[in-house]
């Protein structure tokens, strides 16, 4: 358990890495121009000299703000974000912990995400910082219901709450093919939930020159972004979980622990799809979005909801 | 507390600038608010104040020339053919016909650039990273055609009184015909990306709505007033240089709002390209330069002359006193009156729907400050 | 084509506003109006009617004079108006009295609010009725620091930056519009 607990930790670093790397090479090349490309090899070696320099960096703490909170949020908002990679299976023999309670667990521990962005908000003292840590709240509740309506819907197929048991019934048949709408409703709810553009209200550089974390710098600032690619990994995760069939793939040699390769390839096919979205679409306006979650999302899964409980009684 | 000092409680002050990533320069906006909406925006000024005119009128007329382009220096051609043009008139001074075509020429490619600019920045300010890059890679072939006849890249000095400081040659008039080629295939790009976007069109459909009424009390022009329905375009309007011997449109909105005045905008880059290769097509031949007096006297009286840049009505107004100083030399800027409505534009919106208004305005700040 | 406009020019008669042509294609613009501070308000309410827009006002320091006993104060503010329809400029001018005082315009053209107060900032001249008459360009501590203001030595008269054609004009209708107030 404690090696697992470790393995996970240095993946997450290796990952957020990777992330930076793959995030900085789509956004230069969907905007012609190659990224970077000084550091190592056509720039592998970017984010990890940025993580030195970050962590090189003076860290600043404004005068006014609430030192305890100030200091308190970056920590809540990586912390959290570790555990809900415990009970995911990355294939059929490599998973931490199988709860029965798994995805509750997980969505638990994703909620809590959006009391970082409120105790960074309000500690730092500063309105733009408050304002994002506002829209942070009001968005993240209106997109965690759809989550859990879709999430719902795959429950009811699989009749488990345990993810290990939810991939195990997709051999057949992958979710996605059963449930496409509840699919896209996730992903949609998902990149909200992530504060990732074109949802990335709390964040906006242009309206409220980078809302809550405008006062910090140098480790604060990293470990909320660690938080933030760790968290677009999580939903990656579920979602290959839920309805790509997880480690399902094409047989290999060692099955049972290659799964792996399978999971991240689909994993990392969704958020390469994540990234690409960022550098494409405009903002949309805040009331827009919460308009979007409450008239559509929700009815729409709710509707899902309904037939699938209906078809699967049948 | 009661009901309304409950409200007053809620309401606060917001700084919006002066460094800021989404006003064009050194603005400050305070909004007084109410949760997210705007109450109140009040634009405080002169952060970038330079006193042009008083340098105006504290040397001889050749040495304010540099001075035109540091205004707004995203278009600086119009507002170095606005001084040209008043002091040419006010002297009597003739320009042969070979150095009117490349005045047009040169100032239609600046005024493309700069809505190239204005479109990036735009899409950057509701949250779009990608068409600002696409934007300033069209823009470098502009600069660099320019930089070949004109020596800068932004700020350019390249009018003379009585014509040009020099020649284009057929490197510049071939660069430039590929350049029209290759914008018009990327304004399908455009079209696509961003025209036809639907986030981008709920950003800016029926939001800013400038009324003719609202025009005519703030003295709006360019493009914003064009967006409006009312087809003013000094080029069209009041003549000036070789503007009546092309043949192009002026195109107009209809509701007034933000996606109004980027449709305005983008058409006009096509209408421009259309002059450009008419004019290079007519281009005469002959000097590019006449006569002048070392020293021009500057006859006593007043005289005024109007530009289109590519914010809207540029009007230089001079007053003379017969020596080679003028006596007082006032310059209109389009973005001055375009933002003074921003008070009335601006009440009791969102605050996104306030960033992008201003953008819509397209404002260069230097130019408002002088 | 260019024409001047006829109806605008019998209504500014009927205000008894001295409307003067002028040569465009020497001056830029196609008339001269010379206002008073008593009738600067009712030349912008009919302005405004006819659907004009005002493209600037400013100011211009000249050499104070004493015209038949009363002092001006060498200031002026020159307001510009034109069309979006037809091509018609209107350059209308007031010689500002001694006490530096001038109505605004500003609740007619909410644009003359910004014009009015970068006057004040440069001239001084104080536009009675402006809601907010604070520094535009300048800023607080120089509020009483007026740049555009010209020094004794390079005053000028009216005359000397004038038309020649306008001093006549100008000495007839200087002293009947005084002679009214």
């Amino acid at each position: 358990m404690v090696f697992a607990v470790i393995i996970i930790i240095s993946f997450i670093f290796l990952n957020a890495v990777m992330m930076g790397y793959l995030e900085r090479k789509i956004a230069g090349h969907v905007q012609r121009r190659p990224g970077p490309m000084e550091v190592g090899f056509h720039g592998i070696l970017q984010l990890v000299v940025d993580g030195v320099k970050l962590v090189a960096k003076e860290l600043l703490v404004p005068i006014n703000v609430d030192r305890t909170l100030f200091r308190l949020a970056p920590v809540l908002s990586f912390t959290p974000v570790i555990l809900p990679l415990l009970v995911i299976p990355f294939s059929e023999k490599l998973q931490a912990r199988d709860l029965h309670l798994g995805l509750l667990f997980i969505v638990s521990m994703t909620s809590i995400n959006v009391m970082a962005l409120l105790v960074g908000g309000w500690g730092s003292n500063n309105k733009y910082s408050m304002f994002g840590a506002m829209r942070a709240v009001a968005q993240s509740i209106s997109y965690e219901i759809p989550i859990l309506l879709s999430m719902l819907a795959v429950v009811l197929m699989a009749n488990t709450f345990s993810l290990k048991e939810i991939v195990g019934a997709q051999e057949k048949i992958w979710f996605i093919v059963l449930q496409p709408l509840a699919f896209i409703i996730y992903i949609i709810s998902g990149v909200a939930e992530t504060n990732r553009a074109p949802f990335d209200l709390p964040e906006a550089e242009s309206e409220l020159t980078a809302g809550f974390h405008t006062e910090y710098s140098g480790m604060g600032f990293s470990l909320f972004f660690l938080g933030e690619y760790t968290n677009m990994f999580t939903v990656a995760a579920v979602a290959t979980v839920l309805f790509l069939g997880g480690w399902h793939g094409l047989p290999l040699p060692y099955g049972e622990y290659l799964g792996i390769v399978w999971f991240f390839l689909k994993v990392y096919f969704l958020l390469f799809f994540m990234i690409m979205i960022r550098w494409t679409y405009p903002r949309v306006r805040f009331d827009q979005l919460l308009n979007f979650a409450w008239k559509y999302l929700v009815p729409f899964s709710l509707a899902n909801i309904l037939i699938t409980a209906v078809v699967v009684n049948l | 507390m009661s009901e309304s000092q409950f409200q007053e409680h809620n309401r606060f002050f917001l700084n919006m600038g002066p460094q800021h990533p989404s006003t064009h320069g050194v603005l400050l906006v305070i909004l007084e608010m109410d949760g997210e909406y705007v109450l109140d925006p009040q634009p405080v000024l002169g952060f970038i104040h330079r006193m042009h005119e008083k340098m105006g009128e504290s040397r001889p007329c050749q040495g304010f020339m540099p001075n035109t382009a540091r205004m707004d220096y995203v278009c600086a051609l119009p507002y170095n053919h606005g001084y040209v043009s008043l002091i040419e008139k006010k002297a009597g001074i003739e320009v042969p016909k070979r150095a009117e075509y490349i005045r047009v020429i040169t100032s239609e490619l600046n005024r493309v650039a700069s809505h190239l600019l204005w479109l990036g920045a735009y899409l950057l300010d509701l949250g779009a990273f990608t068409p600002i890059l696409y934007g300033f890679d069209d823009r470098e072939h502009i600069l660099d055609i320019l930089e070949d006849v004109t020596g800068s890249r932004l700020t350019y000095c390249y009018y003379r009184f009585g014509g040009v400081a020099q020649d284009i040659d057929d490197k510049f008039a071939d660069a430039t015909r590929a350049f029209i080629k290759r914008l018009r295939e990327r304004f399908d790009i455009y079209e696509k990306l961003v025209t036809k976007n639907i986030i981008f069109i709920k950003r800016t459909e029926n939001i800013g709505i400038i009324s003719r009424d609202t025009a005519i009390r703030y003295g709006i022009t360019g493009p914003n007033l064009r967006g409006t329905g009312i087809a003013y375009d000094i080029r069209k309007n009041e003549p000036y240089s070789v503007y009546p011997e092309f043949d192009f449109d002026v195109p107009v909105g209809e509701r007034g709002d933000c996606l109004d005045r980027y449709m305005v905008r983008v058409r006009e880059m096509e209408q421009s390209l259309r002059i450009i290769e008419q004019a290079l097509d007519m281009l005469p031949h002959g000097p590019v330069r006449s006569k002048v007096p070392k020293n021009i006297k500057l006859t006593p009286g007043d005289c005024n002359f109007a530009v289109e840049a590519a914010r809207g009505e540029l009007s230089y107004y001079l007053v003379g006193d017969g020596t080679s100083v003028p006596y007082r030399l006032k310059i209109r800027v389009p973005s001055y009156s375009n933002l003074s409505c921003l008070p009335e534009l601006g009440e009791g919106i969102l605050l996104p729907d306030l960033v992008s208004i201003m953008g819509s305005l397209d404002l260069v700040i230097p130019e408002i400050d002088r | 084509m260019i024409e001047t406009y006829e109806i605008f020019k019998n209504n500014m008669m009927k205000l008894e506003v001295p409307v003067t042509e002028t040569d465009f294609d020497q001056r830029g613009y196609h008339m001269e109006v010379i206002l008073t501070v008593n009738t600067i308000r009712e030349f912008a309410q009919t302005a405004y009617e006819h659907g004009f827009y005002l493209v600037f006002a400013t100011g211009l320091h000249v050499l104070p004079e004493n015209r038949e006993g009363v002092k001006t104060s060498g200031l002026e503010v020159v307001y510009q108006f034109a069309r979006y329809d037809r091509l018609c400029r209107i350059k209308a001018r007031v010689s500002v009295p001694e006490d530096l005082t001038v109505p605004s315009i500003c609740h007619i053209y909410q644009g003359a609010n910004w014009h009015e107060r970068e006057t004040r900032d440069f001239y001084g001249i104080r536009f009675a009725d402006h809601p907010n008459l604070e520094p535009l360009l300048l800023c607080e501590e120089d509020k009483d620091y007026h740049p555009l203001l010209k020094e004794e030595k390079k005053l000028k008269k009216f005359e000397a930056v004038s038309w020649p054609a306008q001093h006549p004009d100008i000495a007839d209708i200087q002293s009947e519009t005084l002679s009214d107030v």
